[in-house]
């Protein structure tokens, strides 16, 4: 056993549980060091996001397997002083190959809460600089992870996973209010309420570029307070129907429990507009304009509802592309087996090596001694056709090697050669 | 390489959009890596092909562009083609080959069966002639790429109306962007039209002031088709600024511009079928001025 992980994410670990076991980035740094006093020589890696929390440890021959994941469910319940009996139950473990499989698909986003997110790829790689800044990352767990961010890479470009948007408010801004307006910063934004979804919706403008953005509320200190915090203009509710007028785009949020816009009062609004279109984000629920707004010409009325179903419309497309992701996860994680199977044939094929260049020069020195009228150049001539000729009988064996690695720990293949050439470990 | 130019022929730029046009239609059905680059290489590939056919013509056969029906075609299937490249490169993801390229084929088309005898030029008649045919090619131009920004305008808005999310690898432009072309088209469309119209009148005139003439062909179909082109394409264009101040103004811009279309093609076809003596030189001109004895002066559009 070379790599060993253990982990839980929100599929399987209590938001209470997880709330305890979640690290800081303080705590992270803390929790490595502790991991490389305990087990000298080790690596470990630990991935602590608000949605999962996993330790990836390895071992090499010199130092060592990593420890088993028992282990490490222990260790992490030390360092965050819970009791290892509540987390045995919902910590998952693996070894070798499963974790590689496991680490890929998490940087890939296909083990997220939102399938395909990319922002666990930046959490990957952080955990991974973590590491390398507390002196528990090494080859192993090195190449793995820059594997791992590799086949993030791939899965982002050559599939759709993550390229439709499944929150409200990206959906909202990114597939309808931006296909009705080709730009946003010479367009009023109107929000009507300081809810969460409204800041969360503005967020999304202001990378759009949306500047010109008033907010009106019945309790005009939430909108004063709301606006100073996102840098807009604190309007009053009063003026609604005007600042309606002004608008080109509306996001309303209120709690109110009737209609804030009536048809009546949009027909009102709708003459002061001069036919300019209006995009309205209604995220309240109740809603807060009355749908038959959304049939006047010129209104792109969007309520919860219909971005909700944009949203799982694209839900089901990232669905439809993880075949194709799961495909190139297969892919690399055999590849990197492949690969660290055969870094484990090294030590073999430097011993092939030594002791055939060993043999080489030792029969070269034995017919330079016979010839000793030849020149330099005549001796390069030889010694290059030695060389040629212990690559060429040695080139066989090592692309067997090369290829039994791919399937496995070319064991077997190992131990012939070491019989068949006599060599000692 | 002259041999090479010499070998390129209409079928072969008119086979390269035809591919580019198919891998367009093929994003309605799966995804491609490399789709796109496809697309590119083949509408470069035959925009190429397309502009060495012009310059091959215009250096071997004295037919500069514009100066037969035949010319005048390619070179509007040209502009667009160049357009929708250009088009594509921008915004990968928007589908513009689907609207552009079939007029661009259906331009080559026409093309094919139209008269490739240059239109009988002289000195006399050689500037207003070309801006006679310059201002009716810039008018067609505009009537179809406003076309088909009134056509993605009317499918984005059906799309957005019924709050369908935008399609993978098949973007359409903002309602906003497309509104704006269509209004720009529009107007560019009825002032080149208007332009081209009467730059025929003046056209006529010279000629008939030389004696070229006896009498200007009012009632030519050419002729009516081009004064019915142009009342058409000023009152859509005075309609659309009316529209503009109302909330439906960008959808009736939109539908405003696909009539033009419409009237543009059926103007297209009845100068391409119909009989005229449009472009013809006359059989027995009058008193021929004494500088332009030899020469027979006519219009340069189809």
């Amino acid at each position: 056993m070379t790599l060993a992980f253990v982990g839980g994410t929100h599929r399987t670990v209590p938001l209470a549980l997880r709330e305890r076991l979640a690290f800081s980035a303080e705590q992270a740094a803390e929790a490595l060091t502790r991991f490389r006093e305990r087990f000298p020589g080790r690596e470990g890696v630990l991935l602590s996001t608000c949605n999962r929390v996993e330790f990836y440890a390895a071992g090499g021959e010199a130092d060592g397997p990593p420890p088993p994941p028992d282990q490490l469910v222990s260790f992490l319940a030390e360092c965050r002083g819970i009791d290892a009996s509540l987390l045995t139950p919902v910590l998952a473990g693996d070894r070798d190959e499963a974790v590689v499989r496991h680490l890929f698909s998490v940087a890939a986003g296909l083990d997220s809460m939102v399938l395909g997110e990319p922002q666990i790829v930046a959490q990957v790689k952080q955990a991974w600089s973590l590491a390398q800044e507390s002196r528990t990352s090494g080859p192993l767990t090195g190449e793995m992870f820059q594997a791992a961010l590799r086949t993030a890479k791939r899965v982002a470009s050559e599939t759709a996973i993550g390229r439709e948007r499944i929150s409200i408010p990206s959906v909202a801004v990114a597939d309808f209010a931006s296909g009705v307006f080709e730009r946003f910063d010479d367009k009023r934004v109107l929000l009507i309420g300081a809810g969460k979804m409204a800041a969360e919706t503005l967020r999304y403008l202001r990378q759009a570029g949306a500047r010109d953005v008033i907010i009106v509320n019945r309790t005009a200190g939430r909108a004063g307070d709301l606006a100073a915090r996102l840098g807009a203009r604190a309007g009053r509710f009063e003026n609604l129907a005007a600042e309606l007028a002004a608008a080109d785009l509306v996001v309303s949020t209120t709690g109110a429990t009737e209609p804030v816009v009536s048809s009546q009062l949009f027909a009102d609004v709708e003459l002061r507009r001069g036919g300019r279109p209006l995009v309205v984000l209604d995220l309240a629920v109740p809603r807060d304009f009355d749908p038959r707004i959304g049939q006047r010409p010129g209104v792109w009325l969007y309520s919860v509802d219909d971005l909700a179903a944009a949203c799982n419309a694209n839900r089901k497309s990232r669905q439809r592309e993880l075949p194709a992701a799961v495909t190139i996860i297969d892919e690399e994680t055999q590849r990197f087996m492949g690969d660290l199977h055969h870094r484990s044939t090294a030590p073999v094929i430097e011993r092939l090596r030594a002791g055939w260049s060993e043999t080489g020069e030792a029969e070269l020195d034995r017919l330079f001694r016979r010839l000793p009228g030849l020149d330099d150049a005549a001796r390069a001539e030889i010694r290059q056709a030695f060389d040629r000729y212990a690559a060429k009988l040695l080139h066989p064996p090592l692309a067997s090697l090369r290829s039994e690695s791919r399937a496995g720990p070319p064991h077997g293949l190992l131990d012939a050669l070491k019989r068949l050439f006599d060599l000692k470990d | 390489m002259i041999e090479f130019v010499s070998g390129i022929s209409v079928v072969c730029f008119a086979a390269s959009y035809a591919v580019a046009l198919a891998c367009e239609a093929s994003r309605l059905l799966f995804r491609s890596g490399v789709r796109g680059a496809a697309m590119i290489a083949f509408a470069l590939a035959g925009l190429v092909a397309h502009t060495l056919f012009l310059v091959w013509r215009a250096t071997t056969e004295q037919a500069v562009p514009l100066s037969s029906a035949f010319d005048w075609y390619l070179l509007a299937a040209w502009l667009l083609a160049g357009g929708y490249l250009w088009l594509t490169i921008a915004n990968p993801r928007t589908p513009v080959g689907l609207f552009m390229l079939p007029v661009v084929l259906g331009l080559i088309g026409a093309a094919q069966i139209s008269s490739q005898a240059p239109f009988p030029q002289s000195p006399a008649t050689q500037i207003w002639g070309a801006i006679h045919g310059i201002f009716n090619l810039a008018a067609s131009v505009a009537v179809a790429i406003g076309a088909l920004a009134g056509a993605l305008w009317l499918i984005q808005a059906d799309r957005l109306a019924r709050k369908q999310p935008p399609l993978r690898s098949f973007r359409l432009p903002s309602l906003e962007r497309l509104a704006h072309t269509t209004d720009r088209t529009l107007t560019i469309a009825a002032w080149t039209a208007a332009a081209g119209f009467l730059s025929g009148i003046v056209l006529n005139a010279v000629n008939r002031q030389r004696g070229l003439l006896e009498t200007v062909p009012w009632t030519d179909p050419v002729v009516l088709r081009m004064a019915g082109l142009v009342a058409w394409l000023v009152t859509a264009a005075v309609a659309a600024r009316v529209a503009s101040r109302t909330a439906d103004g960008p959808r009736t811009s939109a539908r405003l511009s696909l009539i033009s279309f419409v009237v543009l093609t059926a103007s297209i076809l009845w100068g391409v079928l119909g009989t005229t003596r449009h472009g013809v030189p006359p059989e027995h001109p009058a008193t021929v001025h004494a500088t332009d004895h030899h020469a027979v002066e006519q219009e340069a559009t189809p």
